[in-house]
């Protein structure tokens, strides 16, 4: 790497935020997927005028610039593909400003998710987007993947709670987007167009984001059958109520299996095949007929396990051993392809058997849980590093899975972005005509191409 | 030590384990996270890269070997025993210049004899104030051990009458026996009121931790082979200890490190079997019928326990009361002392001490407490509590750090008890 850019950035944000010895750089080379890109340098900024900097450097060292929060993503966002400079937003962790009256935080991209979700709790409000890795994953990730989780089904993703934004473009310029209004027709919506751009159109310096009241209370079942279609249409006339869950998250059996464990305690023991928990929220007396009511419709579809779960103790061993699944999965294979597709809710059955079939053709294990609210299904496929033509079976197996998705009008990627990891397979949805419209968007906020380039296409 | 742990290849990068580690919540640079050291272990592992030993070893040694990623990754990635790993390697290849406190360590070591009669106060302080400017406290007065064995006959009385009689060892460690001997005396007292009889041989000495977290195995070795022998012959079924740090080096790192055939191998893991952090030894007693002894504060006082990152529970506890909601088995104790209040905390930060740690990175370290002591205001305590020699070091030493705290008291929870009892 050119030494001189190095100094330049150690002028402007002194050494201590400057990383450019290889054993410091190892550490920024990965995130959540298997794959590795070593950066030339990592860079810890402050505010938009640094990023600004730092960005018009780039520039003039015509080096890419690829923005990082905690690199827990799972389609390799946050690579440097073609090396350069890595941003990291980890050190812009700050609450800006709360205001009660609009319910509206604005906050800086670095800030955690559960910081953020603590800090408003404390205060009666509710933020919900809740990726399973709200526990250490950055707003500032979240909003460039879109990132969502079960309380999808009746809150929304993150998408639903971005108001406005401060962001650097890839000219190094500062711009704003949106408006605290609710309504706001002033020209194209910017804002909703970062939102899941993976970190490609530009840098989030600050992020102004929606809030709620809290519920008063909720309330969790554990329910499992024996027969998928028995599950299946249970779930749906949930969905019909009124008063939907506020969860409706769905494990096949081997992800069960992989997180046994976490409910060995003896609060829980689970039967069957298929299982879904689901949440009630809403004032407490809310959440008691809730609860009622869909007990009443889960029984008519003979449960093989029904549980609710009364106690917090409880509720925390339930959703610890859900977050667990993802990561827990590594029994199974050392090398996993995880797709998260999302199909229309009436297509999840189809699509479980198409895939199971798949797992069979290609002799792959195939491990399916997922956000059953919102079709969203992570399909994660097992394999061995070493074995390459496990390997093979495993990328075929893929394609044809991604393939049906597309044909049942669904989207290759739910929550977790397309990135390095399904880039190729955009074009099993998208005509040439379209895809040219997404990199004419790309050139506007970023002429140069040096924004986190060699992502979604 | 069985086979070679290669757990590093276990890792997904998933990234759970960044905000709970306390040097990374406190640089927020990746080279100071678990996840960052596991990387740079496999590369090591690996060979495919080459890397500069003292750069390695900065990440290795800045680790505080706290167990707070071991505790939350899913996937079994034994970082703190990997991160000790490592550093026993790098000694060897950096010819012990990797353990900076390698002089006061072979004074712990060597002057065992002297150690016992204070030696801390004689030869380590000195040395270890040479290494930093670090405020190390003033023993509180004479060492708990000296020349002899002692026997403390149970108090029958006090204890539920007639039952058979339970005999435990004390297993002081060098903090409690030099720097805070009235813990020592205190965690005796608590036990005799409650029915047991204890026995505390002279030959006892330092756990090992300061040497096997500095990557000197033989020294941790050797400790470990004396202990065990120093409790050998007697006829007890618990060793009691009040500090959590030794019971983590006793309880978790022995079996780790002793081979079948070491000499010692079947004394050594024997010792570990049967040493208990205090407080479940207390859940032990309960378990056993017996009726902990109850207390009464004069005065009524409230306070924060500062859960210790090594004070392991039992595996098969389950809270039973409030405050062992909030502090684990731990909280037995507090429901017996009337008068004292339990505070939570909102985060149970690490209090940044880490051992060696505090004395090679001081300043990372004091960061950490500050952090600590920011949770700790926010609690506004009269008292803070603790039970592990570390955890009184640092939190004793950096109560100053932020003005409101500069006067708090700092006790170890067992020596609150054995006032209550006395009063
Ligand atoms: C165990 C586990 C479970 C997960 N569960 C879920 C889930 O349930 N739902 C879900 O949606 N995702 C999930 N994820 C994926 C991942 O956590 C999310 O995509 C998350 O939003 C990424 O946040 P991050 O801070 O780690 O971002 P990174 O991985 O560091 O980056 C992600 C992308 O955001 C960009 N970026 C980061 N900060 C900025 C910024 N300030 N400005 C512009 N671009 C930026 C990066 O360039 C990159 O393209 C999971 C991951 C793991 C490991
Ligand atoms: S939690 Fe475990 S698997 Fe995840 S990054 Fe940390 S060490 Fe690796
Ligand atoms: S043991 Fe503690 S300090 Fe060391 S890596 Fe793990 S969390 Fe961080």
């Amino acid at each position: 790497m050119n030494q001189k850019l190095i100094k330049e950035f150690e002028e402007l944000l002194g050494k201590n935020r400057v990383l450019s010895e290889a054993e410091e750089l190892l550490c920024y080379s990965y995130d959540a997927t298997s794959k590795e890109f070593m950066p030339d340098v990592v860079v810890f900024p402050l505010n938009s005028n640094e990023i600004s900097n730092i960005v018009k450097l780039c520039l003039k060292y015509n080096t890419p610039v690829v923005g990082r929060g905690s690199g827990s993503g799972f389609s390799g966002g946050s690579l440097p593909l073609k090396g350069g400079v890595v941003v990291s937003f980890t050190k812009m962790n700050h609450i800006l400003e709360i205001d009660e009256e609009n319910m509206f935080v604005t906050v800086e991209p670095g800030v955690i998710n559960a910081d953020l979700k603590s800090y408003l709790a404390e205060k009666g409000y509710f933020y919900p987007p809740d990726p399973a890795s709200y526990e250490f994953s950055t707003i500032g990730g979240n909003v460039a993947e879109c990132s969502g989780g079960p309380s999808a089904v009746k809150y929304g993703v993150t998408k639903d709670y971005v108001a406005a934004l401060e962001l650097i473009t890839g000219d190094g310029e500062i711009i704003n987007t949106g408006s605290k209004s609710v309504k706001d027709v002033s020209g194209y919506n910017l804002t909703q167009l970062m939102v899941g751009s993976e970190g490609t159109l530009g840098l989030f310096s600050k992020i102004t984001l929606k809030f709620l009241s809290n519920p008063e209370a909720n309330s969790l079942i554990l329910v499992s059958f024996d027969d998928i279609g028995n599950g299946f249409n249970a779930a749906i006339s949930l969905l019909k109520l009124r008063n939907r869950p506020s969860m409706l998250e769905f494990m096949d059996k081997s992800s069960i299996e992989s997180v046994k464990s976490y409910f060995k305690s003896d609060i829980i023991k689970i039967e069957g095949a298929f299982l879904f928990i689901i949440e009630a929220d809403g004032s407490r007396l809310e959440v008691g007929e809730s609860v009622a009511e869909y007990e009443k419709i889960l029984k008519e579809f003979s449960p093989v396990f029904l549980f609710s779960s009364g106690s917090e103790e409880e509720k925390r061993v339930i959703m610890e051993a859900r977050k667990a699944i993802s990561p827990s999965l590594r029994k199974y294979g050392d090398l996993k392809i995880n797709n998260d597709i999302a199909v229309p809710i009436n297509k999840i059955i189809e699509m479980l058997s198409f895939i199971e079939g798949i797992s069979k053709t290609y002799n792959v294990p195939i491990i399916n849980f997922g956000h059953f609210g919102d079709g969203n299904i992570h399909v994660n496929i097992m394999l061995n590093k070493d074995d390459a033509d496990m390997v093979k079976r495993g990328e075929k197996a893929k394609f044809e899975i991604l393939k049906k998705t597309a044909e049942a009008g669904g989207s290759l990627s739910g929550e977790h972005g397309i990135g390095l990891e399904k880039k190729e397979f955009m074009k099993l949805k998208y005509n040439d005509y379209y895809m040219n419209i997404l990199k004419n968007i790309k050139k506007v906020f970023d002429p140069r191409n040096i924004i986190n380039p060699g992502k979604i296409f | 030590m069985e086979d070679k742990d290669i757990s590093y290849l276990n890792c997904v990068h998933c990234g759970k384990c960044l905000p709970v580690c306390p040097t990374y919540r406190i640089s927020l640079n990746e080279f100071y996270s678990p996840r960052g050291r596991v990387r740079l272990i496999l590369t090591d592992n690996n060979d495919v890269l080459p890397l500069k030993v003292s750069k390695v070893a900065e990440a290795m040694s800045t680790c505080l070997l706290c167990g707070r990623c071991v505790n939350i990754c899913p996937n079994d990635v034994k970082i703190g025993d990997l991160i000790i790993n490592e550093r026993i390697k790098l000694n060897e290849l950096q010819d012990n210049k990797f353990s900076l406190g390698a002089i006061a360590l072979k004074a712990l070591k060597n002057k065992r004899k002297i150690l016992l009669k204070s030696a801390l106060k004689i030869a380590n302080i000195p040395i270890i104030n040479q290494l930093n400017r670090r405020f190390v406290p003033n023993p509180q007065g004479k060492a708990f051990i000296s020349a002899r064995n002692y026997r403390f006959k149970a108090d029958r009385n006090g204890a539920g009458g007639k039952r058979e009689e339970i005999r435990a060892g004390y297993f002081s460690g060098c903090v409690f026996n030099s720097i805070y001997p009235q813990i020592s005396a205190d965690t005796v007292a608590s036990l005799v009121k409650n029915g047991v009889s204890v026995f505390v041989p002279q030959m006892q000495g330092c756990c090992g931790l300061p040497f096997i977290s500095s990557g000197d195995i033989s020294s941790f070795k050797d400790l470990a082979l004396n202990n065990a022998n120093a409790f050998k012959a007697q006829d007890i079924d618990y060793i009691v200890t009040s500090c959590a740090s030794c019971s983590y080096s006793v309880n978790k790192l022995y079996p780790l490190y002793f081979n079948k055939n070491d000499e010692g191998y079947s004394e050594v893991l024997n010792f570990s079997k049967k040493l208990l952090n205090i407080w479940s030894f207390f859940k032990v007693l309960e378990k056993k019928g017996i009726d902990i002894k109850a207390g009464e504060l004069q005065k009524e006082t409230d306070a924060v326990f500062h859960i210790p990152c090594h004070l392991l529970n039992s595996p098969e506890f389950k809270p039973s009361s409030y405050n062992e909601g909030l502090i684990g088995e731990a909280g037995l104790i507090v429901d017996k002392i009337a008068g004292l209040k339990l505070k939570p905390l909102k985060h149970n930060y690490c209090c940044g001490n880490g051992g060696m740690f505090n004395i090679r990175h001081y300043d990372l370290s004091k960061e950490i407490t500050r952090l600590k002591f920011e949770e700790i205001k926010e609690a506004f305590p009269q008292n803070i509590l603790t039970s592990c020699s570390g955890c009184m070091f640092s939190l004793s030493d950096q109560r100053g750090i932020l003005k409101e705290q500069q006067g708090i008291p700092v006790n170890h929870l067992i020596s609150i008890y054995a006032q209550s009892l006395k009063e």
